[in-house]
């Protein structure tokens, strides 16, 4: 099972991802970031990057992915800094899993 | 005519000796006070005899006279709107000539009123040759039915001679020139209940019956002609449905046998049925309606013969040339009636004590319905369309009534008691239940309306369907397992249900549905869907489309009480609908989002 991982953000903070051969989609508001994680969705790419900064724009379409096995979300910050959710989303899924924060 | 002494009497089953010129199925005259009774059964001299009233205080060494007649019914104008006993005696009458409320008994009444006038117009003339099953002229019986009289069976001539104007039932008509001599016939007919009528052929039947319920009439529709079992626990609605059937089938005769159920059900019939107007007519209900009860606490042996009585009166407004409905409620309590007396007559009984030719009786019966072209030179056509109620004990449809009636019936409205509590009604259940004309029915429906309704009926079933497999995945893992698609396909089967097979009988817009509406009903709750696929394909979330859609899903919701005047509405909700789905898809989610 073969996946491709995407990532979604501005452009000056994820085009160094294509170095590493990840397909990079370049977003900056709502309504193009829900399109491109939807398609992404719809093709067979298993993980996908997305800012934070992009993240607080669509909590709905996130939510959406959350009870699926395919694709994987994860949050990293952008150029700017990091705004915290995406650590926060890691802990907490951490803690459904083992029951404790352990990190 | 012989005459036997009374060596046994047990209920309703009176043995007699010496009995030896009688036949099978004479009636008799029992005891002092001369009830009526059949005979059952003959071994040499002695005669078993089933007495259609109380036998209480009959004893062995009374007479019993047998009058060499079958049990036979009386056909002539004077019996829609009246109410007869399982022997055609008409209750109301009964009543006046007792003086009481019960049942009193050896008493002779005649089925029909002998002193009544009715205005006769014949329609031929003198000279012409005519045979059996010909009508010779018409009576106005009521507003909606014109009764016509038709020369009786095994006849044949030239008319001598036919006079218009006013006669009682018994007085002479027209003199018929046979090859017998000159005869003379009067409006009545006297046919033996246990046979069936004769016909010419037999038709498949094609045409669908209207019968403005949106559950029968969509997904389990029965023809004209054909013959369908509601079967059903205590509770669930068996009367209700065949009352409303009753009520609202675009038939021109119904006859109602009301046979072991309680006598209130049949005051609610006398009660109700004046007051209700024909769609088709526009006339009272009544004027098309001929009841035959046998209720509870009447005696057993009447209800068995209650059953050939009603269809015996059918079969003669089917040869008329009419489309003719027969509710039975409940053949159960005919059946129950049976091993009754198979019992009493020590037979071998077959499964849970019913006699081994229930299965035959059952099939005589529902056989007699039908669409045929009747005796007679214009072949008219005529229809009976049987409908039973069967009611098994327990709601367990294996038990051997309903059973033998499924054998026979290719309808069938599994009426089911958890939908009943629910108060989902009418509870006919859609996974269980079938009809074997459905195929054939809806292509007709869709020639008419000339739409797919085949298409429409086959996709709703299959939503209803896949629905119930839905709520076992729910039922397990939860909702949240679902894909979109399927969360969406379970609110479209919830407003197909609730919206459209949930139909309320006592609503007076919502108690009948027409044809059109019921297509337009339908119509838009697919359409629904498929506004709500398209949407969800260009990117829309199911939340947001259940948000969006609130208003139009609680119009769709209401659809069933817009009057018939009205269609047009349901044509704006559909508009509303599509209006709100593109709104949804406008806002691309982005507000909820945000």
């Amino acid at each position: 099972m073969r996946n491709k991982i995407g990532v979604v953000g501005d452009k000056d903070s994820v085009l160094a991802f294509k170095m590493l051969g990840f397909s990079v989609f370049f977003a900056s508001e709502a309504k193009e970031t829900r399109r491109l994680i939807d398609s992404l969705a719809d093709k067979d790419y298993g993980v996908i990057y997305l800012t934070e900064q992009l993240a607080e724009l669509v909590p709905e379409t996130i939510r959406r992915y959350d009870a699926r096995m395919k694709p994987a979300i994860i949050l990293i910050p952008n150029h700017a800094g990091s705004r915290g959710i995406g650590k926060k989303r890691v802990q907490e899924n951490v803690e459904k899993a083992v029951g404790q924060n352990i990190l | 005519m012989s005459k036997g002494t009374i060596v046994s009497v047990s209920g309703p089953l009176v043995t007699a000796k010496g009995m030896e010129t009688a036949n099978i199925q004479d009636i008799c005259r029992v005891g002092e006070l001369g009830l009526i009774g059949e005979i059952i059964e003959m071994r040499g001299d002695v005669a078993s005899i089933q007495v259609y009233e109380e036998t209480s205080m009959v004893g062995p060494g009374e007479t019993v006279e047998t009058t060499g007649e079958a049990l036979s019914v009386e056909l002539a104008p004077g019996m829609i709107s009246q109410m007869f006993d399982g022997i055609q005696r008409p209750l109301d009458e009964f009543m006046e000539k007792t003086q009481s409320n019960f049942l009193e008994r050896g008493m002779t009444i005649e089925p029909l009123n002998r002193e009544r006038k009715w205005e006769f117009k014949p329609s031929v003339e003198a000279g012409a040759e005519v045979e059996a099953g010909d009508i010779v002229g018409v009576v106005p019986e009521t507003k909606v039915i014109e009764h016509r009289i038709m020369v009786p069976y095994g006849v044949k001539g030239r008319i001598k001679s036919i006079s218009a104007g006013s006669f009682t039932v018994s007085e002479a008509l027209y003199v018929l020139e046979t090859d017998e001599g000159d005869k003379e016939f009067t409006m009545m007919q006297k046919w033996p209940v246990r046979r069936g009528r004769p016909i010419k052929t037999k038709l498949n039947p094609e045409e669908p019956l209207i019968t403005g319920q949106r559950v029968i009439d969509t997904l389990f529709p029965v023809a004209k002609g054909g013959a369908a079992a509601v079967p059903g626990p205590f509770g669930a609605g068996k009367t209700v449905v065949q009352h409303q059937i009753a009520k609202w089938a675009d038939v021109d005769m119904v006859v109602y046998v009301g046979c072991g159920e309680r006598g209130n059900e049949m005051t609610d019939v006398i009660n109700e049925f004046p007051e209700l107007i024909d769609p088709n007519t526009g006339e009272s209900i009544m004027e098309r309606t001929v009841l035959i009860a046998n209720t509870s606490n009447m005696p057993v042996a009447a209800r068995e013969a209650s059953i050939y009585t009603g269809i015996t009166i059918a079969e003669y407004f089917r040869d008329m040339g009419y489309s003719v409905a027969i509710m039975a409620d409940s053949t159960s309590r005919w059946a129950e009636a049976l091993r009754e007396m198979s019992g009493r007559l020590e037979e071998m009984p077959g499964d849970e004590g019913y006699p081994a030719y229930l299965g035959s009786r059952l099939a005589e019966y529902y056989e007699r319905a039908g669409k045929v072209i009747t005796l007679g030179s214009d072949e008219r056509l005529g229809s009976i369309t049987a409908i039973g109620a069967v009611s098994p004990p327990g709601g367990d449809t294996s038990e051997p009534v309903t059973q033998n009636t499924l054998r026979v019936a290719k309808v069938f409205w599994g009426l089911d008691s958890s939908l009943a509590q629910r108060r989902h009604f009418p509870s006919i259940n859609w996974l269980n239940s079938y009809s074997l004309y459905s195929n054939e029915m809806n292509e007709f429906v869709g020639k008419k309306l000339d739409v797919d309704w085949n298409g429409m009926v086959t996709r709703a079933k299959a939503l209803l369907q896949d629905e119930s497999e839905l709520q076992e995945i729910v039922r397990l893992v939860g909702v949240e397992s679902l894909s979109e698609r399927d969360r969406l396909k379970l609110v479209v089967a919830r407003m197909i249900r609730e919206d459209f097979l949930q139909q309320n009988a006592f609503d007076d817009v919502d108690t009948y549905t027409s044809r059109n509406k019921q297509y337009e009903m339908l119509y838009t709750i697919l359409d629904f869907e498929d506004q709500a696929v398209r949407a969800m394909d260009l990117g829309a979330y199911y939340d947001e489309i259940i948000k969006g859609t609130d208003a139009v899903r609680e119009r769709v919701g209401r659809m069933k009480y817009i009057k018939e005047a009205e269609l047009d509405k349901i044509k704006e909700i559909r508009d509303q609908s599509k209006q709100d789905m593109q709104v949804v898809l406008e806002k691309g989610g982005v507000e909820s989002d945000a």
